[in-house]
C-alpha cells in the first residue's frame, strides 16, 4: 500500500506531432459526459487506427478513483483533469509535462490563454496559473445570470440589466411585485457563486487570480471581496434571496426557477440545456454586470484532459489533446451544451444558448475567464459553502467569512 | 466431513465428567473447528481489522494518498486537536445521542408496552410500519426528509393546516433548528429498531409472571414496569450501544441532508474525517481524527455496558 518511490520523470525526451499508423489502444478515465464520449468519437473517426477504452466514474468518486488509478502500475493514458487529484499526482511526477507538445503543436494560438492558465503549475503543484502545462481544455463553462423574461416584463424591467446598479434595481422591482428575485441553492455551491459572481465584477482581476493560483503573499482580505460579501448580505436582508436557500440544493433551486418560482438564477451555462427545454423562449442569460458595465470578468472552469507520464503512447494521447482545439471539436463541444474553446466556431445560434455564447465570446476575447474560488485549495469548498451559509443566516460577518477563507489558503500556500 | 467437529461439540453429553465445551473441544478437534471459522475470520480480517490497523498506521504519517508518505509522529493528532471545527462537531454528536439513543429507547419501550400485551389484530402491521425506516437506504431517507423539511415541504404544510404558519421555516436551513431537525430523523430511524429488540425480549418473559402480577391486582402499566421492564435490561443495553455508535459515527444522513450546514451547525466528526481524506487529501489527519472518534465511541460504549451490567 505504501510506496517508497521517488518522483517519476514527467518530461518526454522527444515529441512528435505525427502519430503512428499502427493500431493503438488508449485508456481514458473521465467523469463528465457530455462532452467526453462525443469528443472521443470524433477523434477516433479521424484516426481509425486508434481505439479508446472509456473508464467513467461518477463525479462524487472521481477524485479518489483517478488518484488511485493514475498512481497504479497500469494507469490510464489520459485522465480528465481534476485539481484536487492533480495536487497529488503532479508532484509525484505521474502527469506528463506538456510543454514540448504545446510548442510543437502551437497550442498557445489554438486555445484561449485564460482557459489554459489554470492548467499550468510549478512541479510541486503549489502555485498555479504559470509554469508547465499539465492539461488541455476540451470544453469550457462560464458563470452568469439566467432570468425569466415573463417575470421581468411583469415587473416592468426592460431587458437584461447592463450595470450592477441596474441589476439591484431589477431585484427591487421584482421583489415589490411579490416574486422571489433570486432563487438559490446555498446548501451546495449556489450560495458562494453569488459572492463569486459579484467579486468578479467589483474586484481587481489580478488580485483574484493571484489568490486562486496561490501566488506568495496573496490575500482574499481585500476591500472588493468584503464589498461583494456585503452586497450579498444586503440582498439577503432585503429579502432578495429565496426563503430557505441554506437548505436548498442547486438542482432544486434550478427546478424552482424553471417553474417560475424566481426571477433570477445565478449559475453556470451547464444549466442552459435543461432550462431552455423547460422554459423555451422565456429564459435569458447575461453575465453579472459590473458597476460601470465595463470589461467582463467571469468565473468558469473547463473539462480538461491530462496525460499519464507512464503512457506508452504519449504522442497519440497528445494528438487527442490537439484535436480538442479543432473547429470540428468546437462544434461537438457546443452541441454538448458547453462553451467551445473556440467561441467563433459555435456562433449563429439563437435562444438562450446564443445569449450565453455571445457573453462568453466577450469574456474569452478579453481573456477575462477566471477560475472558481474553490480552485484555490482542495479544502476551500468546505470553507466557502458554510461561510456563505453563515452570511445568509446572519451568524457570520463579512470579515469572519473572508478570514476563514484566508486561513484555509495559508494552510495550503502559506 | 464435519463429523469430528460435531462429535467434538457433543462430547460433553457422553463424556466422563462433562468437560466444558470450550476447553474440551479445542484439544484434539480444535484445528478442524478453526477451519470452519476461516471464511468468516478471513472476511473479518480483510474488511474490518486490516482497515482499522491501516487507519491507525496512517494517523502517524504525513500522506496525500499518492506521494511517498513521511513519518509524522503525533503531529496529526496535535493538528486535529487544534482544529477549530472539531469541538463543535463532537458536541453536535453528543446532542445527537439524545435523539438517536435516549428518545428511541423511550419510544421503543412505549411501543413495546402497547404492542406486547398479548396477541392482538394488527400487531404485525404496526411492527412492520415501525421497523420500516431501518430497511430504507439512508440516502433515500435523507433526501425525502430534506424535502419534507423544506420551506414549502410537508412539515410546514402540516403546521399551516394547524394554524401555526408563524412557526414554519426551512428547518434544515435554520442554524438554530437544523441539528434538532436532523435528530428527529434519527429518532424516527432508531425507534423501530429499539422496538424490535424490546419486543423479542418481552416475549421471553415467563407468562406465569404476568399472571401472578395480574392476580396480585397489577394493571397493564404496573405489569409493564415491574415485570417486563426488568426483563429488558440486556436489550436496552444492546439498543443503547447500537444507537450510540450510530449517533457518534453518524455520517451518511448528515452528508445527504445538510452536509454539515448551515454554517457548520450540523458538522459531525465523521463528516470532518471524510473531508480531510477525500476533499483535502490529508490521509494522515483523517486517520488521526478517525482514531480519536473510535476512542470516543469505545469510551461511551464501555460506559453504557457498565451501566446495564446485571450485577451493577
Amino acid at each position: 500500500m505504501l510506496s517508497t518511490s521517488v518522483r517519476e520523470d514527467d518530461v518526454p525526451d522527444t515529441v512528435s506531432t505525427a502519430i503512428t499508423g499502427e493500431p493503438v489502444t488508449l485508456r481514458l478515465a473521465y467523469t463528465d459526459d457530455p462532452p467526453t464520449e462525443a469528443l472521443v468519437d470524433g477523434f477516433t473517426r479521424r484516426h481509425p487506427n486508434v481505439a479508446v477504452e472509456l473508464e467513467r466514474t461518477q463525479f462524487s468518486d472521481y477524485v479518489k478513483t483517478v488518484k488511485l488509478s493514475m498512481s497504479s502500475d497500469e494507469p490510464p493514458d489520459i485522465a480528465q483533469y481534476n485539481t484536487g487529484a492533480m495536487n497529488s499526482l503532479v508532484p509525484a511526477g505521474l502527469i506528463l509535462n506538456l510543454d514540448k507538445h504545446a510548442a510543437a503543436y502551437g497550442w498557445e494560438e489554438a486555445f484561449p490563454s485564460s482557459a489554459m492558465d489554470p492548467l499550468r503549475s510549478d512541479p510541486d503543484a503549489e502555485r498555479f496559473g504559470s509554469g508547465s502545462l499539465y492539461a488541455v481544455p476540451g470544453s469550457l463553462s462560464v458563470l452568469g445570470v439566467f432570468y425569466n423574461k415573463d417575470i421581468l416584463a411583469e415587473a416592468g424591467v426592460e431587458g437584461p440589466p447592463r450595470t450592477l446598479g441596474g441589476f439591484e434595481d431589477a431585484l427591487e422591482r421584482v421583489h415589490a411585485e411579490g416574486t422571489t428575485p433570486i432563487g438559490n441553492g446555498a446548501l451546495e455551491v449556489g450560495g458562494f457563486q453569488i459572492w463569486n459572481a459579484l467579486l468578479n465584477v467589483v474586484g481587481e482581476e489580478q488580485d483574484y487570480r493571484d489568490w486562486v493560483y496561490g501566488a506568495p503573499g496573496a490575500t482574499i482580505g481585500t476591500g472588493a471581496a468584503e464589498e461583494a460579501a456585503a452586497t450579498l448580505t444586503r440582498w439577503v436582508e432585503r429579502g432578495y434571496l429565496s426563503e430557505g436557500a441554506n437548505a436548498t440544493s442547486d438542482i432544486d433551486a434550478q427546478a424552482d426557477f424553471a417553474a417560475g418560482g424566481s426571477a433570477f438564477l445565478i449559475t453556470g451555462n451547464w444549466a442552459a440545456a435543461a432550462l431552455s427545454e423547460e422554459m423555451g423562449g422565456d429564459v435569458g442569460f447575461f453575465l453579472m454586470p459590473g458597476p460601470d458595465g465595463a470589461v467582463p470578468v467571469a468565473s468558469g472552469s473547463s473539462v480538461s484532459y491530462a496525460v499519464s507520464s507512464q503512457s506508452d503512447h504519449p504522442d497519440v494521447a497528445a494528438a487527442f489533446l490537439d484535436y480538442l482545439g479543432s473547429p470540428e471539436a468546437a462544434r461537438i463541444q457546443a452541441e454538448s451544451g458547453f462553451m467551445p474553446v473556440d467561441p467563433e466556431a459555435a456562433g449563429g445560434r439563437g435562444g438562450v444558448m446564443g445569449e450565453i455564447n455571445a457573453g462568453f465570446a466577450r469574456v474569452i476575447e478579453e481573456e477575462g475567464l477566471v477560475p472558481f474560488p474553490d480552485y484555490a485549495t482542495p479544502g476551500m469548498l468546505d470553507q466557502l459553502t458554510p461561510g456563505v451559509q453563515g452570511l445568509i443566516a446572519g451568524v457570520t460577518t463579512e470579515e469572519e467569512f473572508l478570514r476563514s477563507l484566508q486561513e484555509e489558503w495559508e494552510g495550503d500556500h502559506g | 466431513m464435519g463429523d469430528p467437529a460435531v462429535t467434538g461439540a457433543r462430547s460433553p453429553g457422553g463424556g466422563r465428567s462433562g468437560p466444558r465445551r470450550n476447553g474440551g473441544g479445542s484439544g484434539r478437534n480444535g484445528g478442524r473447528g478453526w477451519l470452519f471459522l476461516l471464511p468468516a475470520v478471513a472476511v473479518y480480517l480483510a474488511f474490518t481489522v486490516y482497515p482499522a490497523v491501516s487507519t491507525l498506521q496512517f494517523s502517524f504519517l504525513e500522506w496525500d494518498g499518492v506521494a511517498p508518505p513521511a513519518w509524522a509522529g503525533l503531529d496529526n493528532f496535535v493538528r486535529v486537536a487544534a482544529e477549530p471545527m472539531l469541538g463543535r462537531a463532537v458536541l453536535n454528536a453528543l446532542v445527537l445521542i439524545v435523539f438517536f439513543t435516549v428518545l428511541p429507547i423511550l419510544l421503543g419501550l412505549l411501543m413495546t408496552a402497547l404492542l406486547a400485551g398479548g396477541v392482538r389484530r394488527g400487531t404485525a402491521f404496526y411492527r412492520v410500519v415501525f421497523f420500516l425506516p431501518q430497511v430504507l437506504p439512508l440516502v433515500v431517507v435523507g433526501t425525502t426528509w430534506r424535502w419534507m423539511y423544506s420551506d414549502d415541504g410537508m412539515v410546514n404544510q402540516a403546521l399551516g393546516a394547524a394554524g401555526l404558519d408563524h412557526l414554519g421555516r426551512a428547518w434544515l436551513g435554520d442554524e438554530r433548528f437544523a441539528l434538532a431537525a436532523l435528530g428527529v430523523v434519527g429518532t424516527w430511524l432508531m425507534s423501530g429498531l429499539c422496538m424490535m429488540l424490546f419486543m423479542s425480549g418481552a416475549q421471553r418473559v415467563d407468562p406465569a409472571l404476568h399472571e401472578a402480577a395480574a392476580i396480585d391486582g397489577a394493571g397493564p402499566a404496573r405489569r409493564f414496569l415491574s415485570v417486563v421492564l426488568p426483563g429488558l435490561r440486556k436489550e436496552i443495553g444492546i439498543a443503547g450501544v447500537i444507537t450510540t455508535i450510530a449517533a457518534l459515527a453518524s455520517f451518511d444522513l448528515v452528508f445527504v441532508t445538510t452536509n454539515g450546514g448551515p454554517a457548520g451547525a450540523t458538522n459531525v466528526p465523521g463528516l470532518l474525517v471524510y473531508r480531510l481524506a477525500f476533499n483535502e487529501g490529508d490521509i494522515g489527519a483523517a486517520g488521526a481524527l478517525a482514531v480519536v472518534l473510535t476512542v470516543l465511541v469505545v469510551v461511551f460504549v464501555g460506559g453504557i455496558r457498565l451501566l446495564v451490567r446485571e450485577d451493577a
